[in-house]
């Protein structure tokens, strides 16, 4: 077996840019494949070089080695925007390439089903799996990465008087993040001692009965650790919705802009903004 | 074992500071020694801190929902402090409102909220 | 570590020990301040019913893994009545004690997964779970 991988990896190594000039023929050919439309020139030779280097290395170096590589050679990948079944293809076409090249100048001279049975099994199988276990970890990564962002972005508590804080909500909310939202407000009150929380929901999309629920509860919640919630942002579109879906926010007080709620806030706690004379 | 929750008297305020988990007997108890030294002491206002208290089920809601209620047939008006974010949220879900109650983020906001109260 | 552990519920005493082990093995996990309140109030919650209701029964809290995620399963049991309509207790404001009626609807929105297994004359199984995310 070892000999096998050898002498293969001997072949690619020996004919390495004629096979990824013929790969990278074969590649071009797939339609659609934006990594060849949009990278540089550049950026493709190396890619491909190292490509080539990866499928060298899965059959002559350790284990160790190799798998530093493919998962280097993987997050690259995902970072350029490959898709799992460009790289799929990637990998048929280079193994196509490699055999009809050795069939060519029957460079496997005991050119029997066997053989053919053992590089499959032996080099090419475990290549798909690893190179789509590595794809996978990067993109699973990635989206948590991405979900983490997200939630930190969600939502912040701004002190922006004494006992006046405003909290900007963007984006579409759901159950998740509407749990979320509540426990940052939640914690935002009690460790800035504010009396009056502004909920702005300029920045959200779509109030639906199931939005306007969490926001209910939120606003709730805010009453009972002893502060006042205020809805603030409303759209024309979207009182539309609330009073078309007949969701009932008559306990609030609610203001079409964050500057309006301010200027109520500061009522509600005895103060107000005047002008100084220069 | 029975702990009872020490009530104290400012001015004609009642302050109560619960400072540990209250279980059912303690909590009953709490109702009938509010109201008694509310009787005796015809303080009109209470302030009834709940800071370190880190979580409240349905029935403590109760209780305390049923004490603001009878002290308000006594002509005192109560005010509760210090709910925690995670009391708050929990109450919330289990679907408790408390509709009625006042509430101030701590002992000094509810003071003066109650001050202000009972001057209108 | 010892994953399972519970509480017999006879006397009242014995719902806060119930949730005093589901606040520890909730903290033991690693949830937050608000899950441990959400936790041991939703213990509470199936304590005082086994309390109420059945007269005798018990809280199991069990640490468990679903997928990546690590998380604690309660099971309430009880020998008693059984519950007669399902979909009566788990409508909002529902009540037969004079509580608040928060109860089981209530459990189910602190929890993230909530089921209930009854045979009338022969006892009530509820479980829920919530997982740490």
């Amino acid at each position: 077996m070892e000999t096998m991988n050898k002498r293969i990896a001997t072949y690619i190594n020996d004919n390495i840019d004629e096979i990824l000039k013929n790969w990278r023929i074969k590649m071009e050919e797939e339609e659609d494949d934006r990594f060849f439309q949009i990278m540089s020139n550049n950026i493709i030779d190396n890619t491909v070089r190292e490509f080539g280097e990866l499928m060298v290395s899965s059959l002559t170096e350790e284990s160790s080695t190799y798998t530093a590589k493919l998962n280097e050679f993987s997050v690259q990948v995902v970072r350029y925007g490959w898709s799992i079944s460009f790289v799929l293809k990637a990998l048929t076409n280079f193994t196509e390439v490699v055999y009809e090249k050795m069939d060519e100048i029957e460079y496997l001279n005991e050119g029997d089903f066997q053989t053919h049975k053992e590089i499959l099994t032996n080099w090419i199988t475990p290549l798909n799996h690893s190179i789509v276990d590595a794809y996978s970890v990067v993109w699973e990564k990635t989206v948590s990465l991405q979900k983490i962002a997200l939630q930190e972005l969600s939502a912040s508590l701004i002190p922006v008087f004494e006992k006046i804080s405003v909290m900007p909500l963007v984006g579409t909310i759901d159950t998740e993040r509407a749990k979320l939202i509540m426990e940052n407000l939640l914690q935002g009150v009690v460790k800035h001692r504010a009396e009056v929380v502004l909920l702005d929901i300029t920045g959200v999309p779509v109030v639906d009965t199931m939005v306007a629920h969490h926001i209910i509860q939120a606003a709730d919640a805010v009453r009972l650790v002893g502060a006042k919630c205020m809805l603030v942002g409303i759209r024309p579109e979207i009182a539309q919705t609330i009073v078309t879906l007949g969701i009932n926010l008559n306990d609030f007080t609610t203001t079409s802009t964050l500057q309006k709620g301010v200027e109520q806030a500061l009522a509600m706690t005895n103060r107000a903004i005047v002008e100084v004379n220069a | 074992m029975m702990t009872r929750i020490p009530i104290l008297k400012l001015r004609d305020c009642l302050i109560v500071s619960i400072q540990w988990e209250l279980d059912d007997q303690t909590a009953l108890s709490f109702q009938e020694d509010l109201l008694d030294k509310l009787h005796t002491t015809a303080a009109r206002g209470v302030v009834l801190d709940l800071t370190p208290i880190d979580f409240i089920d349905s029935f403590i809601a109760k209780v305390l929902g049923d004490v603001i209620s009878m002290s308000g047939l006594m002509g005192a008006k109560v005010v509760i402090t210090g709910i925690q974010p995670a009391v708050a949220i929990t109450l919330i879900e289990l679907g408790i409102r408390l509709e009625n109650v006042v509430t101030a983020l701590d002992l000094e906001n509810g003071l003066e909220k109650l001050e202000r109260e009972l001057e209108d | 570590m010892n994953l399972r552990s519970s509480v017999d519920i006879i006397t009242e005493w014995d719902i806060v020990a119930a949730r005093q082990l589901g606040r520890n093995e909730a903290k033991d996990v690693g949830f937050g301040t608000v899950d441990q309140a959400r936790i041991t109030t939703a213990i509470s919650e199936l304590a005082r019913n086994i309390y109420l209701y059945a007269g005798k029964g018990k809280i199991e809290i069990r640490q468990i893994t679903e997928g990546n995620l690590r998380g604690l399963l309660v099971i309430a049991s009880d020998k008693g009545p059984g519950i007669p309509d399902v979909r009566k207790v788990m409508e909002d404001g529902y009540t037969t004690s004079g509580g608040l009626g928060a109860g089981l609807p209530g459990v189910k929105r602190l929890m993230d997964d909530f089921k209930i297994e009854t045979v009338l004359g022969e006892g009530t199984t509820i479980s829920a779970t919530k997982l740490l995310r």
